[in-house]
């Protein structure tokens, strides 16, 4: 009997441990996109400023995905022979959207608005990182709660520590 | 073992500054004039429309577990023909001095500096001493995680959080139309308005009969109702100070009032 | 330690770590996409609402509305606050107008039938062979000469989706076009037709008047337009000036009768003689303004004598007389408890004479005229009744119906036996979108769009006493496979050929819209003023929500011919007092109007606001009558009349006459979605089958019935715990005069 709960124990101990490890050193941070995209490409040797494509940053809650029209307004003439350029090109013939993976997720209960944050000054890189060295998008903030209200903490944000300032 | 208690408390003192309670930056107000509302409900479903609130069904009906969180209260004084019939809606009062506030184990409901009694969703766990507490009766317990037929679903309004099992909630005043309003005064430089909110059942009401609104603004519509002499606030003697304040019907004792 | 056991730990620990990884990754959510527009649209930014406007069509009041919508769904309708009608308002069942569009039992494609008749068995088809089928048959009707055979049933449609309506028809060669609902007031206004010569309902100025004496009107319900005359309700109680009264005559108290400043329970039938004997007081005590082309008539019904009948004591008779003479200014409207009688014109006509006499009639806070309506309002064709369609069926004189909007399997008495004279229409087709009574008798459904889907516009009737013209827009694309109205007439015309697509030539029906619109702007100076030709104008149109002119104020000339119509009687019940010994009163609840409401889960569970009942129905007995007969609250009850039976449990109700019992209408349906199927009870099924012979509206206040025990079904289901108050002041009052005196201080 004894010896039952010793084992019991010692399973569930590894069990959190596995969990952790797989949550910890597993998680896809770069998880692989439909298309090979590179921010250090666009952001970084070109230089074009983040909201050229993601257009709705300013004005609204979400920063908007580039739409397959404003891809192809410039890859229509630039680097039309690459592979990569040509399944952006198949997607546009073939009148689909590209199916991004998601790498910045916040649970539906935050209500979080590009549109406060990139007018209140905040450089998308506080939170995105340095997107234009990367050439395949890595998540490099935890999105964890205690990492936003350390930043609103450090910001002095009126209200900053509100639950319903960012809870919905 | 003291140390790390002094700065436990300190640190709850920083979130408690004094003054909390009493320097709000807003303080929002709902006033209902009982003598234009009719009783039609039209609040009722514009709340389920903007809230989320789930249809739970007849059965759950039969054990008071409907959602409403706001309700039309009716009462019937008299025996025919002498029949009186009084209406008022209730919702959660957002009282200053809050029993609910002070019941929750995990500071799932507080009072914020709106002037708001809020209820934090990810915090609650559910042990139902908020509604227990509660003097008007406007808490609701989501007994189990409804579901929206497809595709009803649609229809959710992604401003408000869709409740799961175990969760308390309430009436909010439409905080996601405050935080709306908020956001929009900001982006043109200015404070907010009075008029710039309007909370689903006040912007609903056929009659007219909600008014909301910045107390603390002098020239509000609210704080010039507020001193109405018609002016009352629901179980007034419980000394929770509601921040909704009612307009009393005019109504004759008898049915011979006519001159 | 052995060996042994130290493995065990090594096993035990690899299997839970593994166990432990497994869980983390299959509990992590799904790589969750981001799908880009491919073009995006103009007009939309994500994460922003985007708000339209339109009308809400769930009743003909034609409130205006704003609808919300984000990322191409709609979240929220509510009140246009810039339209004249609602004024921002919007009711129970409009708001719920979201609940039919996302409904989750509309019917998704077109579908055949496969069982027997009113069985709800379909198959699905697609569209095009839909519309061949229908097309088939009516072309197969045309070759044999038979064109007359088709009938088309609508709901009281208006506007420009009527006048196509109308034209498919006609070009069609046939001449049965009908309209048909079961609230469509018909009797008020063939009253207004025979005393102020036009077929419409004014403008009743609630909002300015200082006394209102309504005569069962439920006008904070569901009364002809609710939220205009509620709105108007809210500014007659605290607007700027002097408070209105309001004084309800009705056996049964209303929503509208709960907040009255005085109940006045007439006995059931005799209200339009209280209301010709207050004519008369005023008119004896020299009160009268225009009194001369009654006074003959009048004199018949002196108030003492009227008194007994109408169970209302001879000095509030006249109380009433001298307070609606002298305040000024004062309105008599006309609702159900005159109108819904078998006489209900008479008494709708009794009420337009005691407004002339105390000259109400042109003045604001009275009845304002609407006159012109543009010309495109609901036209009340009284000849077309539902008794034409039923007689015409059963002498074989309909080979092939449409159906539209109109629900008669559900809204017409049983001993109408309307099932019956559907079994001989040969070919029946249903263009709606739910599987409605009358749709489960259908051969074929093509399901129209829901209007949050659909073009149209609206007249809305009654106005306000100046011109208004509303634009329905589609505020979200298509949810399932439906079609607009206007587009199925104008394919169906296309594929029957011949001189109905000659008639019918419009790509579309938004297209057919748009060139009636600009009919419309062409030939009113009004509407042209002050835009930049047509397109500008029809843009501008379709972000306020239509357009609408200043108010004008007309008036009437009454004409004494009315008089003809006038009863004299009280109004007759079916059913022997002795054996039947209670009035019915079935009534049009908030939520579910002639039943249309009941599929809508929001209003289901939309507490009744006189009862606080949910999910079914209900009979309101008063408590002394059911002291009397042994009966508490929650029993289950036979009420049955000489035309049938149904079952519902009690509700005590002190405000209700205790010679009446009262159900609401909108339950008990066999059809209409989960929400709404096989739940409550009909009391129209009871009724008997009493139509007017002028105006073709149904008496639904026509019968006596009695209450039996020992029936079974659904529990009454209430929300409410007690009545009372028990002296906590929960609804604090002041008495007018203190609210007089509390006005003068303030001032």
């Amino acid at each position: 009997m004894k010896k039952l709960i010793l084992y019991a124990v010692v399973g569930g101990i590894a069990f959190v441990i596995g969990y952790f490890v797989n949550d910890q050193f597993f998680s896809d941070r770069a998880p692989v996109q439909p298309i090979n995209f590179s921010h250090k490409i666009h952001a970084g040797d070109n230089q074009i400023p983040c909201q050229y494509c993601h257009i709705y940053a300013e004005r609204s809650r979400v920063s908007g995905v580039p739409n397959v029209k404003r891809c192809m307004g410039c890859h229509q003439i630039i680097k039309t022979d690459s592979p990569e350029i040509q399944k952006v090109a198949s997607y546009w013939d073939k009148k689909e959207p590209i199916p991004w993976v998601k790498v910045y997720n916040l649970p539906d209960h935050v209500y979080f608005p590009h549109k406060r944050h990139v007018r209140a000054g905040v450089d998308c890189k506080n939170c995105h990182g340095d997107v234009a060295s990367m050439a395949r998008i890595e998540k490099v903030s935890s999105l964890q709660m205690g990492w936003c209200l350390s930043c609103h903490t450090k910001r002095e944000v009126k209200n900053g520590h509100d639950c319903w300032t960012c809870h919905k | 073992m003291s140390g790390l208690l002094e700065r436990i408390a300190g640190k709850l003192r920083s979130y408690r500054e004094p003054g909390y309670y009493t320097k709000l930056d807003h303080k929002w107000t709902m006033v209902i004039d009982l003598d234009k509302c009719n009783g039609c409900e039209a609040c009722v479903v514009a709340c389920y429309a903007e809230n989320n609130l789930p249809v739970v069904g007849r059965e759950e009906c039969e054990k008071s577990r409907a959602f409403s969180w706001l309700r039309i209260e009716r009462y019937v004084e008299g025996e025919y023909p002498d029949v009186k019939v009084k209406f008022i809606p209730v919702m959660c009062q957002h009282c200053m001095k809050a029993p609910c506030e002070t019941g929750c184990p995990v500071y799932a409901t507080y009072h914020n500096q709106d002037g708001l009694n809020v209820q934090v969703y990810n915090r609650c766990v559910g042990t139902f001493t908020c509604a227990t507490y509660c003097t008007y009766d406007v808490r609701r317990f989501n007994w189990f995680t409804y579901k929206w037929p497809k595709p009803l679903e649609a229809q959710l309004n992604p401003d408000v959080s869709v409740r799961e099992m175990g969760v308390m909630e309430k009436c909010t005043f439409c905080i996601q139309r405050i935080r709306s309003a908020k956001d929009t005064a900001k982006d043109e430089s200015r404070p907010v308005k009075d008029g710039d909110i309007k909370p689903a059942c006040s912007q609903s009401c056929p009659t007219g009969a909600i008014y909301f609104g910045d107390i603390q603004d002098p020239e509000s519509v609210v704080a010039k109702l507020a001193k109405s002499p018609r002016r009352y606030r629901l179980l007034e003697e419980l000394n929770a100070d509601p921040s909704v304040i009612y307009l009393k019907r005019v109504m004759g004792d008898g049915t011979s009032s006519h001159e | 330690m052995k060996r042994r056991d130290f493995l065990k730990f090594i096993g035990i620990g690899g299997v839970g770590a593994g166990a432990g990884f497994v869980l983390g990754k299959v509990s992590k959510p799904p790589g969750a996409k981001l799908i880009p527009y491919l073009i995006p649209p103009e007009d939309i930014i994500p994460g922003v609402a985007t708000w339209y406007a339109s009308v809400c069509t769930l009743c003909g009041a034609g409130c205006g509305t704003l609808v919300r919508v984000m990322e191409g769904r709609a979240k929220k309708v509510e009140g246009n606050p810039g339209h004249p009608i609602n004024r921002g308002g919007l009711c129970a069942l409009g708001q719920s107008s979201v609940q039919a569009l996302y409904n989750p039992d509309r019917i998704t494609k077109p579908l055949k039938r496969k069982g027997p008749r009113g069985s709800g068995e379909y198959a699905e088809i697609t569209w095009d062979e839909a519309l061949k089928t229908l097309a088939a048959n009516l072309i197969e009707l045309k070759s044999k000469n038979e064109s007359e055979k088709f009938h088309l049933l609508t709901s009281p449609l208006g506007g420009t989706i009527d006048r196509l309506a109308g034209e498919f028809v006609s070009a069609f060669g046939s001449s049965n076009y009908s309209h048909y609902g079961l609230f469509q007031r018909k009797n008020l206004a063939f009253a207004n037709l025979s005393t102020m010569g036009t077929a419409s309902i004014p403008h009743y100025d609630i909002e300015n008047t200082k006394y209102l004496l309504s005569f069962g009107a439920d006008f904070s319900s569901t009364w002809v337009s609710p939220v205009n005359y509620s709105n108007g309700y809210g500014k007659m109680r605290q607007g700027t000036g002097e408070r209105g009264k309001l004084v309800q005559v009705e056996p049964r108290l209303s929503l509208t009768g709960a907040n009255a400043d005085e109940w006045v329970p007439a006995k059931p039938g005799t209200e339009a003689l209280l209301a010709l004997a207050i004519a008369n007081t005023i008119v004896e005590k020299g009160l009268a303004r225009d009194a001369s082309a009654w006074r003959g008539v009048l004199s018949r019904y002196k108030a003492k004598d009227m008194a007994s009948i109408c169970d209302v004591p001879v000095e509030r008779i006249e109380a009433m007389a001298v307070e609606f003479a002298r305040t000024r200014p004062s309105l008599a409207i006309a609702g159900d408890s005159v109108s819904s009688y078998e006489n209900g014109i008479s008494g709708a006509i009794a009420v337009n004479i005691l407004n002339q006499v105390a000259g109400n009639i042109g003045v604001i806070g009275g009845v304002m005229p609407n006159g012109d309506d543009l010309g495109n309002g609901k036209k009340i064709d009284f000849g077309r009744k539902i008794s034409t369609l039923i007689s015409a069926a059963n002498a074989d004189k309909i080979k092939t119906l449409i159906v539209y909007g109109a629900n008669p399997v559900f809204t017409t008495p049983k001993a109408a036996r309307l099932e019956e004279a559907l079994s001989k229409v040969p070919f029946i087709a249903s263009f709606s979108s739910f599987m409605d009574e009358t749709t489960a008798h259908a051969d074929i459904i093509l399901p129209a769009h829901t209007s949050l889907e659909d073009w149209g516009d609206d007249f809305p009737d009654p106005g306000v006493a100046a011109p208004v013209a509303s634009i329905i827009q589609p505020v979200v694309s298509p949810v399932f496979e439906t079609k607009s109205l206007g587009d199925i007439f104008i394919e169906l015309a296309r594929a029957v050929g011949g001189n109905v697509a000659g008639k019918i030539t419009a790509p579309n029906f938004a297209e057919y819209l748009k060139a009636s619109w600009k009919g419309l702007y062409s030939r009113n100076r009004e509407m042209a003023a002050g835009t930049l030709g047509f397109e500008d104008f029809w843009n501008k149109a379709l972000q306020r929500g239509g357009w609408w002119g200043p108010s004008r104020k007309m008036t009437a000339t009454v004409s004494a011919r009315a008089g003809e119509h006038l009863t004299g009687a009280p109004a007759r019940f079916e059913g022997e007092e002795a054996q039947y010994p209670f009035y019915l009163i079935p009534y049009a609840q908030t939520a579910y109007m002639d039943g249309r409401g009941a599929n809508l889960p929001w209003l289901q569970e939309l507490p009744d606001p006189m009862t606080s009942v949910v999910w079914g129905t209900w009979v309101e007995i008063n408590p002394k009558t059911a002291a009397s007969l042994g009966l508490k609250e929650g029993d289950m009850v036979n009420i049955e009349s000489p035309f049938g039976k149904i079952s519902a449990p009690v509700y005590l109700y002190p405000g209700i006459r205790p010679d009446t019992v009262a159900v609401p209408i909108g339950q008990g349906h066999s059809h209409y979605g989960r929400y709404a199927k096989g739940r409550g009870a009909n009391p129209i099924e009871i009724l008997p089958y009493k139509e007017d012979p002028l105006s073709g509206e149904a008496a639904l206040n026509s019968t006596r019935v009695r209450i039996t025990r020992g029936a079974t079904g659904e529990r009454l289901v209430k929300m409410e715990g007690s009545t009372k108050e028990f002296g906590r002041g929960i609804v604090q009052t002041v008495s007018p005069s203190e609210f007089k005196r509390m006005k003068k201080e303030v001032v």
